[in-house]
């Protein structure tokens, strides 16, 4: 076999736009960061709402949530991505549907769905790490909380999810390093991230090896620098003479 | 103060409480004990709503506690608590686990509630601890901090479940020394307890419980001097054995 291995490829001018190649990599890494963390903004704020709800008394709210993370947990990520993306416009009352389609232009189309796609995938995960931070602390102290006149809002703001968060960060940061690998899965709506951009560059430019290389390279960056700031937030956040802290 | 009037619970078929009453007045301090399974510490997380309960009766202060309508909450607030295993806030100082319910339960500001609680901090003599976490503390030394917790409420009356039968025997002591303290100042306590030398020298009564029932309620001199039951007796000579 012999390839003709050109790294040089990067720099020279991209076949459409005023870019070069260096510049299509670039822009797909732009676009999975900005989809990651929005999504990730959503899959936290609703993941915690979610491991809350299953946690507190009642049947009616812990059913709903529980239901909620059986469907989005249950269904494989790219029918989900279809169904938001393809499905969804078409079946949204009250002409919603038709503007989402009209008013905004393709890719941000593209961007919205897979951003609340990927979000609410990654909420039912969440929320299940939440709920077992909160179920593995001692019952005390939720007694404890409610015992000194705290409602049980305050008591699950003050007493218990500051603990349950802390418990959870290591399987958080694997939910946070996946919303990033599973991003990828968004270019099957020809949304132009990482991944897309790697492929585009195969089909212009024949040089297959480079163009993965530098993708796997750039995944890998990513997700060490969140790695790295996770254990930031897990040192930070630690407890002193307890789970251990100093 | 508390009175507790044929209060029964049950979960699901099984019995835990029948048909307890009892009183407790301003400035008593009760003793409750019994054999482990027996209700007591289900009886006293009655008192504050912390346990449900499906028939009875049981009123703090005027307030009906069982009633749908009491902002517990607020009843709460003003009945301290200690627990068995101190349940202290682990990711709080001292400090914060001191002042964090007088600031957001009880609206005082944080100068106010930071004297008041490292004034009740000095008075349980670990005032050199104010900065420390909970994880850095001896069991009783957590429990001295999780009783000035309960104090800084400004409580009418105090529940005690169990307070030092998760300590070593060492520390055992220094924990019911501040109780006979806040017994002898007058507090209005009810405490499950098997410290019978703490309940010699300051309970004015003792409820011994069986099997969810109150089988004994009486002054400690009767209980101790001459027990009524013989399930009493039993328990009394068991663990006074040595």
């Amino acid at each position: 076999m012999s390839y003709q291995w050109n790294w040089g490829i990067f720099l020279s001018p991209a076949a459409s736009g005023d870019s070069t190649y260096l510049g299509w990599m670039l822009s797909g890494l732009q676009t999975t960061i900005l989809l990651s963390l929005s999504a990730w903004v959503i899959a936290l704020a609703l993941g915690s709402l979610m491991g809350v709800l299953r946690t507190v008394p009642g049947k009616w709210l812990s059913g709903l949530a529980a239901t909620y993370v059986e469907i989005f947990r249950n269904i494989p990520l790219l029918v989900q991505l279809f169904i938001w993306y393809f499905v969804l416009p078409e079946v949204l009352p009250f002409g919603l549907g038709d503007r989402f389609k009209q008013d905004l232009d393709p890719v941000t189309q593209q961007f919205v769905s897979a951003m609340v796609c990927l979000g609410f995938f990654t909420s039912a995960r969440v929320c299940e790490q939440v709920r077992s931070g909160i179920n593995a602390l001692p019952r005390g102290q939720k007694n404890a909380g409610l015992a000194l006149g705290f409602t049980l809002p305050q008591t699950y703001r003050h007493v218990l999810l500051p603990m349950a968060f802390r418990l959870v960060v290591p399987p958080l940061t694997s939910e946070f390093l996946n919303i990033f690998k599973n991003s990828a899965v968004c270019s099957t709506i020809g949304l132009l991230e990482l991944a897309a951009q790697g492929r585009q560059l195969v089909d212009y430019t024949a040089q297959p090896y480079e163009s993965f290389i530098a993708v796997t390279a750039l995944y890998l960056i990513i997700n060490v620098v969140v790695m790295t700031l996770m254990r930031h937030v897990e040192n930070k956040t630690r407890v002193p003479g307890y789970l251990g802290g100093k | 103060m508390i009175s507790i009037d044929t209060v029964s619970k049950h979960y699901g078929s099984f019995q835990v409480l029948t048909d307890c009453t009892t009183q407790v007045k301003k400035g008593e301090v009760i003793v409750v004990c019994g054999p482990s399974g027996s209700g007591k510490s289900t009886l006293i997380k009655c008192v504050n709503g912390l346990e449900p309960f499906q028939s009875g009766t049981i009123t703090v202060n005027g307030v009906s506690v069982g009633d749908p309508k009491t902002n517990l909450s607020k009843l709460r607030s003003h009945v301290g608590m200690v627990f068995q295993h101190f349940e202290l806030f682990p990711h709080m100082s001292i400090t914060d686990n001191l002042t964090i319910a007088q600031e957001k339960v009880l609206g005082r500001n944080k100068d106010e509630a930071r004297d008041k609680g490292l004034k009740l901090l000095d008075r349980v003599g670990l005032k050199a601890h104010a900065a420390k976490f909970p994880g850095q503390l001896s069991g009783g030394q957590q429990q001295r901090v999780a009783i000035a917790r309960a104090l800084a409420m400004d409580p009418i009356c105090m529940l005690f479940d169990e307070p030092t039968s998760a300590l070593d025997p060492e520390m055992i002591n220094e924990v019911l020394d501040v109780m006979v303290e806040l017994a002898q100042e007058g507090m209005t306590m009810m405490c499950v307890t098997h410290e019978m030398g703490f309940a010699r020298k300051v309970a004015n009564r003792v409820i011994f419980m069986d099997k969810g029932q109150i089988v004994e309620d009486d002054s400690k001199d009767a209980f101790f001097g001459a027990p009524r039951s013989e399930r009493a007796r039993q328990f009394l000579a068991k663990i006074l054995q040595h």
